[in-house]
């Protein structure tokens, strides 16, 4: 889970790594991600998100590709 | 409280307090508890997701989303330096700590740095990406890749 300049960056960087190009997150729905994961992490009653709240956190980040599905149920 | 809550919360406010990982006898200490008891609980917090061990099993690698161990991605705050263990993770500090904070890394690619200042609301505006290579239901297939 790496920061790009730009997409272009991320195109060179798959290219040369044999990756394929996944969808680019910005910068607000990372931080979308970062609060619904570890606002709460410090406190006592913190948990990770259950595989329903994971599916409803990236759905209302506009993260809903195939890509993001946790389909394992074990993803965080 | 559980012993196990008690162990985690050690973990995680330690690495809050002070940037780095704590050893056993630290959390053993703080959580009021055997250091046999401590390393049972990682094992279980491990099995949650919520710690990653060393091989030794009583060296904490992640507590996400702080590092155990130097990385690429810094995150300053207060004085204090944290590790973080991936790009998410590197916002997942201020966000966990709900301070102010820069987070200190770079472009996977071209080597730019990137000094990204962060408050308990967010992010200051900045276009520059996240990418994942790794599709989420596999993430913790290797977490220490991903």
């Amino acid at each position: 889970m790496l920061f790009f300049r730009s997409e272009e960056r991320v195109r060179e960087w798959c290219e040369a790594h044999g990756h394929p190009v996944r969808p680019l997150v910005r910068m607000n729905q990372l931080w979308g991600l970062a609060t619904a994961w570890y606002a709460t992490r410090l406190q006592e009653d913190s948990r990770r998100p259950g595989p329903d709240e994971i599916r409803s956190i990236f759905a209302g980040l506009g993260l809903a590709d195939d890509f993001w599905d946790p389909s394992s149920n074990d993803v965080g | 409280m559980t012993a196990d809550t008690q162990v985690k919360l050690a973990v995680y406010r330690h690495f809050a307090e002070t940037g780095v990982r704590p050893s056993p006898h630290e959390v053993a200490e703080r959580a009021g508890c055997e250091i046999r008891e401590a390393l049972d609980a990682y094992q279980r917090l491990g099995a949650q997701r919520l710690l990653v061990l060393e091989s030794d099993g009583s060296s904490i690698r992640m507590a996400s989303p702080f590092s155990g161990v130097p990385t690429q991605h810094v995150v300053e705050s207060e004085g204090i330096r944290y590790f973080a263990n991936c790009a998410w993770d590197a916002l997942g500090i201020p966000a966990a700590l709900h301070r102010n904070a820069t987070i200190h890394s770079r472009c996977e690619q071209s080597g730019e740095p990137l000094h990204l200042r962060v408050s308990p609301s967010g992010p200051e505006p900045c276009d520059w990406v996240f990418h994942c290579p790794v599709p989420a239901a596999e993430w913790w297939d290797d977490i220490v890749f991903t």
